[in-house]
């Protein structure tokens, strides 16, 4: 990691050097209420204000909504099958460090046993440039662990008075800086000790702050009282927002599509949502997880337990988006106090 | 910028034929299938109890276990029943068509390595034949590294009962016994009746000396798990077979998550200790 400091006079020309030469991603508000990540073609139209998008950076661009995967051609009895794969440069801009832990956490799930190209081909093509936030009523980073991010970013700004301190993770970073940004200088002592406050200042402005460590051991024991989990899961909808909004969640269906001339089709993949009661259906009518209870038990796991185990880490960064969404006002936050209660109770 | 590209990602299938369609019972058919191309045909190696992912054309992609003897180079065998999209476009195609194929997947299988030298219990239910074949027809081709071999098979009726010819020459051996039996006779059933637990106190091999596989419908295993244990079998000695909703086969989807396991690349065979760890899984 390199330190370095962009004065305050240099960060609009900056932006905009990198506008004109890149496919620029930022945050630009939608409406009066949301933001969300888009192209970006003028500096006025980037919002760096905004507290958090609806749809997760990662979901809008690594991991889109729908993707087509391959691609299908039949010509009388043969057939022939094509990747299809996106590798353009992109440049994300103004990702916050929750985000940018959901992107490291994506690119395990991806990696791991075998290599996902459709993902990671965009994700080695794409630049990231975080930078700092406020926290909101429903953050709870902190707690997870996810409030600060030391990779998967190429430089991260964080505002100072009069300046930024950059974080420098990757040589194409640094050739960022150099090549775009003018009157850059290595940070100092007085830089430092300025960053250090504003960080410290940051991790005290957290509202929610539930023990996610208690969750690991005491899941095992509240696992099967069934009233703990109906009263936890009553009012769900099972409509599978939380999983929509959520920048780690990553199940998908996938699905054939075939042109009327039935000649060519594509393959699909789509997001899909553990609370919705067809994720568990097998054919033959069987169905692993039934009940609303068993699939928000089962989502809690996935978040709080399942990856400590695989990657050691949590596969929720507390950025609140789902508390947000969720019509039911399901909290994630308050259902891991639940559990440590339920149990030392 | 989208682009195709000339390098297979892990969805990409490869091409094969069809070469030959049995039906083996009203629901159930058989299938040969042979890459197209002779190398991967060559090179395409597999073990008992891995699947592998078969698109049929313009309707979807499926897995399916490998029923096939893993020594046959020649083509492998699939076991289908006619179900849903994907298996029931498969039953409608023709000797000759062409399908999809990738795999082999599932780093889970049986694990016949640890079975020599012991004596070998498998249960089977219904289409959990279909998986069983693959190891039954393996060890069977190295019948002297196998103590004393029992198969335990259940079928709903006896129309239903699935490679009645290889079970009928296993029945002319005695190096093997099979026990079948049929939930709903007919009146030509001279067998026994009821479902395959009931057989399970019958079996007198030491649980020492002894490895169980096991491999049928979810709603089998806890009942077949607790005879299992009543006969005091060591879980890391029993073997199951979980079949869960797959969109991939290659760890991303996510639908077939037991606990911190996948089925499709840590099973989808796993050790009954293994699963005594996982939620939900049986
Ligand atoms: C490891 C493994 C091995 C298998 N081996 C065999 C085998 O040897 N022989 C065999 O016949 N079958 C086997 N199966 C089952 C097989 O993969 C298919 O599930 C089955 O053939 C039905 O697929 P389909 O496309 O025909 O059915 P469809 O009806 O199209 O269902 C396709 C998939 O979608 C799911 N689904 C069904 N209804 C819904 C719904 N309403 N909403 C959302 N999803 C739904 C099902 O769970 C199914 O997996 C195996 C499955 C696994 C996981
Ligand atoms: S927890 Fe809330 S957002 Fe999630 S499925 Fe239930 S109602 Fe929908
Ligand atoms: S589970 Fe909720 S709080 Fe955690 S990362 Fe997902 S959306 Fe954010």
């Amino acid at each position: 990691m390199l330190y370095k400091i962009l004065p305050r006079d240099s960060y609009q020309s900056f932006v905009e050097n990198l506008i004109r030469n890149f496919d620029f991603i930022g945050p630009k508000r939608k409406d009066k209420a949301t933001h969300e990540f888009t192209k970006i073609t003028s500096f006025g139209e980037l919002d760096l204000s905004y507290k958090k998008t609806t749809i997760p950076p990662a979901k809008q661009i690594l991991f889109p909504s729908t993707e087509e995967i391959v691609e299908y051609r039949r010509e009388d009895n043969s057939i022939e099958f094509r990747p299809v794969v996106e590798h353009s440069l992109k440049l994300l801009f103004g990702v916050h460090s929750c985000d940018i832990n959901a992107i490291n956490f994506l690119d395990k799930v991806f990696s791991t046993d075998f290599s996902d190209d459709n993902y990671l081909s965009k994700r080695r093509n794409m630049v990231i440039i975080g930078t700092d936030c406020e926290p909101r009523e429903t953050c709870f980073c902190l707690a997870m662990g996810k409030e600060y991010v030391t990779a998967g970013f190429d430089l991260f700004l964080s505002e100072l008075t009069n300046r930024y301190f950059v974080r420098v993770a990757t040589s194409q970073g640094n050739k960022l800086i150099e090549k775009y940004a003018s009157g850059i200088s290595s940070a100092g002592e007085k830089d430092f000790k300025e960053y250090n406050e504003k960080i410290g200042d940051f991790r005290k402005k957290f509202k929610l702050s539930p023990d996610a460590k208690s969750f690991y051991d005491n899941f095992d024991l509240i696992y099967n009282d069934e009233e703990f989990w109906k009263k936890v899961a009553k009012n769900c909808f099972s409509c599978g927002s939380c999983c929509l909004v959520c920048p780690t969640c990553f199940c998908f269906n996938v699905r054939d599509e075939i042109e009327l001339n039935l000649k060519e089709g594509k393959r699909i993949r789509e997001w899909d949502s553990c609370m919705i009661p067809e994720y568990g259906l097998v054919a033959g009518g069987h169905n692993f997880r039934p009940t609303k209870e068993n699939r928000l038990k089962q989502r809690y796991q996935c978040k709080l337990k399942t990856f400590v185990d695989k990657f050691n880490t949590y596969a929720c960064v507390g950025c609140g988006r789902c508390i947000e969404t969720c019509l039911a006002n399901i909290s994630i936050a308050s259902d891991i106090d639940s559990v440590r209660k339920e149990v030392t109770v | 910028m989208k682009e195709k590209e000339s390098k297979k990602t892990i969805y990409v299938p490869d091409i094969a034929k069809i070469t030959r369609i049995e039906e083996v019972t009203p629901t159930e058919k058989l299938f040969n299938i042979v890459f197209e191309e002779p190398k991967k045909q060559e090179e395409f190696s597999f073990k008992p109890g891995q699947f592998v992912e078969l698109t049929v054309f313009g309707v979807g992609e499926a897995p399916f276990s490998i029923t096939s003897n893993p020594n046959n180079k020649e083509y492998f065998q699939l076991c289908i029943r006619n179900i849903g999209n994907v298996s029931g476009a498969l039953h409608r195609m023709k000797e000759g068509s062409k399908v999809g194929i990738r795999g082999p997947f599932g780093n889970g299988y049986f694990p016949y390595e640890k079975m020599k030298n012991h004596n070998v219990l498998i249960i089977a239910g219904g289409l959990g034949l279909a998986p069983l074949m693959s190891l039954i027809r393996y060890i069977l081709d190295s019948r002297d590294d196998y103590k004393e071999i029992m198969i335990i098979y259940g079928a709903v009726n006896p129309a239903s009962i699935l490679y009645k010819e290889d079970i009928g020459e296993w029945c002319k051996r005695d190096d093997i016994r099979v026990c079948l039996t049929v939930d709903n006779p007919d009146d030509k059933w001279t067998g026994e009746i009821g479902v395959c637990t009931n057989l399970i106190p019958r079996v007198d091999f030491p649980p020492e000396d002894t490895k169980v596989v096991v491999c049928g419908p979810p709603v089998m295993y806890k009942y077949v798990v607790q005879e299992l244990e009543k006969k005091e079998f060591a879980p890391e000695d029993v073997y199951l077979s979980l079949e869960r909703r797959m969109e991939c086969g290659v760890g991303k989807c996510n639908h077939c998550h037991i606990g911190n396991k996948l089925s499709c690349v840590d099973g989808p065979v796993f050790s009954l200790w293994e699963i005594k760890n996982l939620k939900e899984a049986i």
